[in-house]
């Protein structure tokens, strides 16, 4: 579905961000990408979606050739749903205009399907629809960002921190919101975070980036459970003396 | 008073269109684009030259407003989103110097001397014993029917909320699917045009110059300033309270309040009193009457 092959990248006339990373994420699948604060995270899925165009390298989704497509072409025409991890709403619309702007180049009898469903399946948004979004709670807020990027029933969805500034509790639902996405749609779900542990718990594969490079890649499960990878990436105990990585170094 | 509300409305109109043509294309590109107020001049001209080639004065202004719209789409991608790049304050430098070589054009090609369009003269109509004539009614009619058309615009059609979203948020209005480079050259293209309808509007009332524009660009400013800088209908009532403020100090009386039978400012101070006005409420309110969207974000 998504593959990210040798990209480089960065900003300006500044230095590369991202040097050579390769990645793929599949339908079925949520991948999330990890790492210290500057590794490149936010700017591979930014590369990812159209934001910053790699230098060199490639991504493509399906098969073809996006490095160059803005992000507009692949909500539309590649069926890509994206999240900022930061004003992720229009504030000064209602909860109804936010989500039914993510639909305006279907059909209007399929975009009312979709609403439907929606409203449906999120009832803390179906009370408030006529609601400036600038009103929503923090966790609403990031409801609300999914909703918008599910109305048009994505094939790829790029998260950019979706438990930013939530509740322990907010998070939690959050996060479960988006594996429920997964298991229904088979939806190809590429999500950054720093909230490691949880991200883990709730994705198939990862990847941990550092310095711009893919330090580790493996199954989240395997990663999660690894102690050298606790104590590298993810904050925990040292490892112990006969503990040995169980992941591919890369 | 209702003579003076009759004379508010003709001025206010005209300042309006501009002002929420400079407040639009702010809450989208955020820099106030100085040049604006050349493409009213560029309009009346443009439309003068159109009517003395034999077209009659309503086909010539559509034609002109239409041109004028082109140009600032025109100037917009080839200058202003370049200047972009290296800033906000180098773009609205950028737009000064623009500005003044429309001025340096406008001299060349139309010369000093303030020209009329061919209109026929009629005797003023009276209502409730205010005193206006037929062109300036028909002239405020347009300009308030073009004001009432842009915000149904902005809040009816689907254009409206793509500039309402880009304006809050435009890297979200990208990762939603909008053009944002798109919306905001539309909203460019109806700035020029009502740009040029508010110069015509003016010269259709009176007479125009190649100063028409620079006459404009401090009232403009201090109507869309007012108005909260970005939100656009805002600035249509901005332009209200300077026309307001305008009006009152070069048609009111103040005789009565000194002892005397008549006492009139003179009309140099006008854009004074509007720049109080402006100081006093940005005193008390810095963001303008109205937060803009963009300053709600």
């Amino acid at each position: 579905m998504i593959r990210v092959n040798k990209v480089r990248a960065g900003y300006g006339d500044g230095p590369d961000i991202l040097q050579g990373i390769d990645l793929t994420a599949s339908g079925g699948e949520i991948v999330t990408i990890l790492g210290p604060n500057g590794c490149g995270k936010s700017t591979l899925l930014k590369c990812i979606a159209g934001f910053v165009r790699p230098r060199g390298g490639a991504v493509e989704m399906e098969g073809r050739d996006v490095s160059a497509v803005p992000v507009h072409e692949k909500v539309k025409n590649h069926r890509m749903g994206f999240v900022p991890q930061t004003d992720n709403v229009f504030s000064t619309l209602t909860v109804a205009d936010n989500i039914l702007l993510g639909a305006r180049h279907l059909p209007v009898a399929e975009r009312n399907e979709r609403y439907a469903e929606l409203m449906a399946q999120y009832p803390s948004l179906a009370s408030k629809q006529e609601r400036k979004a600038s009103a929503l709670s923090g966790g609403e807020r990031q409801i609300l960002s999914l909703a918008r990027a599910l109305i048009s029933n994505p094939k790829v969805l790029l998260l950019d921190e979706p438990s930013a500034g939530l509740s322990p509790l907010m998070m939690h639902e959050v996060f479960a919101a988006i594996a429920e996405i997964r298991d229904r749609t088979g939806m190809c779900i590429v999500m950054v975070e720093q909230n490691a542990f949880e991200a883990l718990g709730v994705a198939d594969r990862a990847y941990v980036l550092s310095l711009g490079k893919v330090a580790i890649e493996g199954r989240a499960a395997d990663l999660l459970a690894d102690p050298a990878m606790r104590h590298l990436y993810l904050g925990g105990e040292p490892p112990a003396a006969e503990g040995k990585p169980r992941f591919a170094a890369v | 008073m209702v003579q003076f509300v009759v004379d508010v409305l003709i001025r206010a109109v005209d300042l309006a269109l501009i002002a929420i043509g400079l407040s639009s294309v702010y809450s989208l590109i955020r820099f106030p684009n100085v040049a604006l107020v050349q493409y009213a001049t560029t309009g009346a001209l443009l439309a003068l030259g159109l009517q003395m080639a034999g077209l009659p004065l309503v086909v010539a202004a559509i034609a002109a407003c239409a041109l004028v719209g082109i140009i600032a789409v025109v100037l917009n991608v080839v200058v202003f989103e370049r200047l972009l790049r290296a800033g906000s304050a180098i773009a609205m430098v950028g737009s000064l110097a623009l500005s003044m070589v429309f001025s340096a054009i406008f001299l060349v090609t139309a010369g000093p001397r303030p020209k009329r369009f061919e209109l026929e003269i009629n005797p003023p109509l009276r209502f409730l014993g205010a005193r206006l004539t037929e062109h300036q009614l028909i002239s405020v009619g347009i300009s308030a029917l073009a004001i009432g058309v842009f915000a149904l615009i902005l809040f009816r059609t689907d254009l409206g909320r793509c500039m309402r979203a880009t304006a809050t948020n435009s890297v979200l209005a990208s990762a939603t699917g909008i053009d944002t480079r798109k919306v905001t050259n539309t909203v460019v293209f109806l700035s020029g045009v009502m740009a040029a309808l508010g110069g015509i509007g003016l010269s259709v009332k009176g007479e125009m110059s190649a100063q028409l524009g620079l006459d404009m660009l401090l009232p403009v400013f201090a109507a869309a300033i007012l108005g909260g800088l970005g939100n656009a209908l805002g600035a249509a009532v901005g332009a209200v309270v300077i026309a307001a403020a305008e009006t009152m100090v070069t048609n009111v009386n103040f005789g009565p309040l000194f002892g005397e039978s008549v006492l009139f400012i003179p009309a140099a101070y006008a854009t004074a009193a509007s720049f109080l006005l402006l100081v006093v409420v940005l005193l008390i309110k810095p963001y303008g009457l109205f937060v803009s969207e963009v300053k709600r974000v």
